[in-house]
């Protein structure tokens, strides 16, 4: 069931064209749909980076709100408070949060299931109530929040978040169909048969753990960058994970693109809702939430190869 | 008796699941390129062997030499790599993922050279022509093909078959035990736990004998055969 | 000044509570094999179901706790037919993100009908000494009523037909199989059981504390650091969990802060998980 060489070839072309499309958009587009279109490739980061460990592990995190809350707290108080450039802030801001969850994933990842999913919430709420009290009030100016301004043009922060975003599904990309993303799928379909294989489990969890810490981190840093302004309910905010959540479940979780489809589908739908029905906005994520677990379970892109409208391939 | 050095070496293995002795002082070694039955009532302790020597489970006491180098309290994967290769009672394969992704996601190396090994396993089963199909599709028969596909996949000298023949249609069953034959006398090592004493009396050389975890009975088949008092006693015949 | 033995007291109160929350989602848990992330919004649901009928309908706030739980019993029924029982073959992260959906759900339903409003039940109010000690009215009757329907939950699970073969599937879920026991009618059973615990549990809430939409968040942490305390399951260690999360409330409140008193569930939850993922109580 390969494809013909031709029809790669315009994927391809496909691919490069939206690619020069979305390099250009600063130039002629205006402010407001720059800053959709960021929003929807941070939103695409952190989709495709829960999905790189959940959806290929099968262990659901629940707390990719403290990677995008760490990471989003040590950059935003870099810049704030000791004068860093976000050119620094950010990749700092990400690599210790990836370290961070190292340790974290070695402790964490050995709990399974529903434990590991509430054990990532607790964390999460931990920290956020953590960072709010009057202990480290000195370091995170408390509940009260730090605002701040790093100084850098949106265009320029669109094309940063373009470029990661890229990097992101590239990797993606590469992983799932790799001899890699299969040993993190196997560890999804049945782990002790893994390790009874030879496959180790744990450091491979772990790896995949950090790597999605380290992309989901870096757009949190964008992101509060780009917000000019963190706190604790915002940072470590429940949203902030059901979000990237709902998307990667209705683009197809374990998919490479799918992930990407969610994301923009559900920031123009949380642009139209949020404008229109405000008040209703969580309900309306609540309910799709059920109904596609209840009906439509293998999301968009699963959906479209089960019914073999494309090619049951990983690479998509 | 053979002089070579036993592949495998279980030396005073106790376990305990809270009061209970899964396994008390068991002890006995293993011919390398021999294919042996382990036998016993339920609860003998067998499966929980399997787990200690695959490093699945921790012994209490005892230890574990594998080629005559001590395995005890390794790692699974470590073990595995090894070359201690084993199946489930409870097939345990990864079903949504193909045939072929299956085969591969065990293999090491240069990604060509999987690949080509794991089509030669497909074919060795017979499975070839469903490499693109998902595990769950098969039969349980089949499933328990591509398990031991996998292991074969790992390279693993000793192969560590937890009831081949259970649920399986008779001519399934042959195919299987006679590639085990075919792959023993290539060299590779069995250790087989089956119900079924046809399948043990008809293809296993020696045979071990386990109840209450402890080791009652070791012999060739015929040894054991003639042990009229054993049969009756543990198998109900 | 309050006195430890006044500050024990006071958490062994908030305890009896927390518990009840902690029972029920342990019984859904264990025996239905759904993990209802959702289970606070119910104990917000009985709190509101109070609220409402002690200002509308002027009911007796002591008859609603009565009456939520036949309410919530039956609406956990329906619910769990409709929704969860297709989920039970499933694997149990879909019923984690399943209810998460209708958590998020119910409250924001609840605040867009009810808004952000604090409401309070003002029914019980005032104090009472009691050897040399000073208790709440509210509080003390929340406390006997949560004994109350604790009590008759443990006699429930002891000597009824049904009780026993919940127990017993809570124990091993293959028991129930080889017994004979229906066991699509028994998840029902025991969805409704839980979601009453908890509607019971948020009546009870309402007389002391005030209630809003999103109070759920902070009984579900609860709920799960009670679980994980206690063992996946397991009621009597339900129990427990639910009375020593009241004391170390009760404690860190009064000697940190309030704000401390908050981390407690997370703190637990990843310390039990870590050091004792089984829970610290034999079932």
């Amino acid at each position: 069931m390969r494809r013909p060489p031709l029809q790669k070839n315009h994927a391809y072309l496909g691919i490069a064209a939206l690619l020069a499309f979305l390099i250009a958009i600063p130039f002629f587009a205006s402010d407001y749909w720059i800053t959709l279109v960021t929003l929807i490739l941070i939103f695409t980061v952190y989709a495709s980076g829960w999905n790189l460990f959940s959806g290929l592990t099968g262990y659901t995190n629940f707390g990719l709100a403290w990677f995008i809350g760490v990471s989003g707290y040590i950059s935003s108080l870099l810049i704030a408070d000791h004068s860093f450039s976000w050119l620094f802030a950010w990749p700092i801001g990400a690599v210790l949060t990836s370290i961070a969850s190292i340790g974290v994933g070695y402790i964490l990842l050995r709990i399974k299931g529903v434990y590991f999913a509430i054990s990532m919430v607790a964390l999460t709420e931990g920290t956020r109530e953590l960072f709010g009290t009057e202990y480290l009030t000195a370091i995170t100016h408390g509940g009260k929040g730090v605002p701040f301004v790093a100084g850098i043009k949106l265009s320029s922060l669109y094309w940063a978040i373009l470029l990661l975003a890229t990097l992101t599904l590239l990797i993606c990309y590469k992983i799932t169909s790799s001899k890699f993303g299969l040993r993190l799928l196997a560890i999804r379909e049945d782990e002790l048969a893994a390790e009874t294989l030879g496959i180790r489990t744990t450091r491979d969890k772990i790896i995949a753990f950090a790597l999605s810490a380290f992309l989901v981190g870096l757009a949190g840093a964008i992101h509060f960058t780009y917000q000019n302004y963190i706190d604790p309910s915002f940072a470590f905010s429940i949203h902030l994970t059901l979000t990237p959540i709902v998307m990667t479940l209705f683009g197809g979780v374990g998919t490479v693109f799918g992930p990407v489809i969610g994301a923009t589908l559900f920031t123009f739908i949380h642009e139209i809702l949020w404008a229109e029905l405000s008040l209703l906005y969580m309900s309306v994520f609540g309910a799709i939430l059920m109904v596609l677990i209840l009906f439509f379970p293998q999301g968009l892109l699963g959906w479209m190869k089960e019914r073999e409208i494309l090619p049951r391939i990983r690479k998509i | 008796m053979s002089t070579k050095e036993p592949i495998l070496r279980i030396e005073g293995v106790v376990k305990k699941f809270g009061e209970v002795l899964a396994l008390d002082h068991c002890s006995f070694d293993v011919k390398p390129g021999s294919i042996t039955g382990l036998i016993g009532p339920n609860g003998a302790g067998k499966t929980t062997l399997f787990n200690i020597i695959t490093g699945v489970l921790q012994p209490d006491q005892g230890h574990i030499y594998f080629g005559g180098e001590e395995i005890t309290g390794k790692k699974p994967y470590e073990i595995a790599r090894k070359g201690v290769g084993r199946t489930y009672q409870i097939i345990r394969i990864f079903p949504k993922m193909t045939l072929l992704e299956n085969l591969i996601v065990v293999g090491k190396g240069r990604e060509r050279k999987v690949i080509e090994k794991a089509m030669d396993l497909l074919h060795l089963v017979k499975l070839s022509e469903k490499r693109d199909d998902y595990a769950s599709d098969l039969s349980f028969g089949q499933q328990k093909l591509l398990s031991l596909a996998q292991v074969l996949m790992l390279d693993a000298q000793l192969i560590l078959l937890d009831e081949p023949a259970a649920g399986i249609n008779p001519t399934l069953q042959n195919e299987l035990m006679a590639l085990v034959h075919r792959l023993n006398e290539q060299g590779k090592t069995f250790i087989i736990v089956e119900h079924d004493m046809k399948v043990i009396l008809g293809h296993c050389e020696n045979v071990i004998a386990l109840n209450y975890g402890q080791k009652i009975a070791e012999g060739s088949c015929s040894e054991i055969e003639r042990d009229e008092n054993l049969l009756e006693h543990y198998f109900g015949r | 000044m309050l006195n430890f033995l006044e500050i024990l007291i006071r958490g062994l109160m908030l305890g009896s509570v927390y518990a009840l929350v902690g029972m029920g989602l342990t019984l859904v848990w264990g025996v239905v094999g759904i993990v209802n992330i959702a289970h606070g919004e119910f104990v917000m649901l009985g709190a509101y179901f109070a609220f409402w009928a002690f200002s509308l309908l002027h009911l007796n706030p002591l008859l609603s706790v009565l009456l939520s739980i036949p309410v919530f019993f039956s609406l956990g029924v329906g619910i769990h037919k409709k929704i969860t029982e297709r989920l039970v073959k499933e694997h149990e992260l879909s019923a984690l993100i399943l209810t998460f959906g209708m958590s998020i759900l119910i409250w924001n339903l609840a605040q867009f009908f009810w808004t952000n409003t604090y409401r309070s039940v003002s029914y019980l109010t005032g104090n009472f000494p009691l050897m040399g000690l000073v208790f709440a009215k509210s509080k003390t009757v929340s406390f006997g009523l949560a004994v109350g329907i604790t009590a008759g939950l443990f006699l429930f699970l002891k000597y009824s037909k049904w009780g026993k073969a919940i127990r017993a599937t809570s124990q091993n879920p293959e028991v129930a199989l080889v017994c004979g026991i229906n066991t699509m009618k028994m998840r029902m059973f025991t969805y409704g059981m839980g979601i009453a615990l908890a509607g019971a549990a948020g009546t009870i809430i309402s007389l002391q504390w005030v209630i809003f939409p999103q109070m759920g968040a902070s009984y579900i942490s609860k709920a799960f650091a009670i679980v994980v305390l206690g063992g996946l399951g397991n009621i009597h260690g339900a129990l427990a969990g639910g009375l020593i999360i009241g004391i170390l409330e009760a404690m860190v409140t009064q000697y940190l802060s309030a704000k401390m008193a908050q981390i407690i569930p997370s703190a637990t939850i990843l310390l039990i998980l870590l050091l004792k993922p089984t829970g610290l109580f034999k079932k």
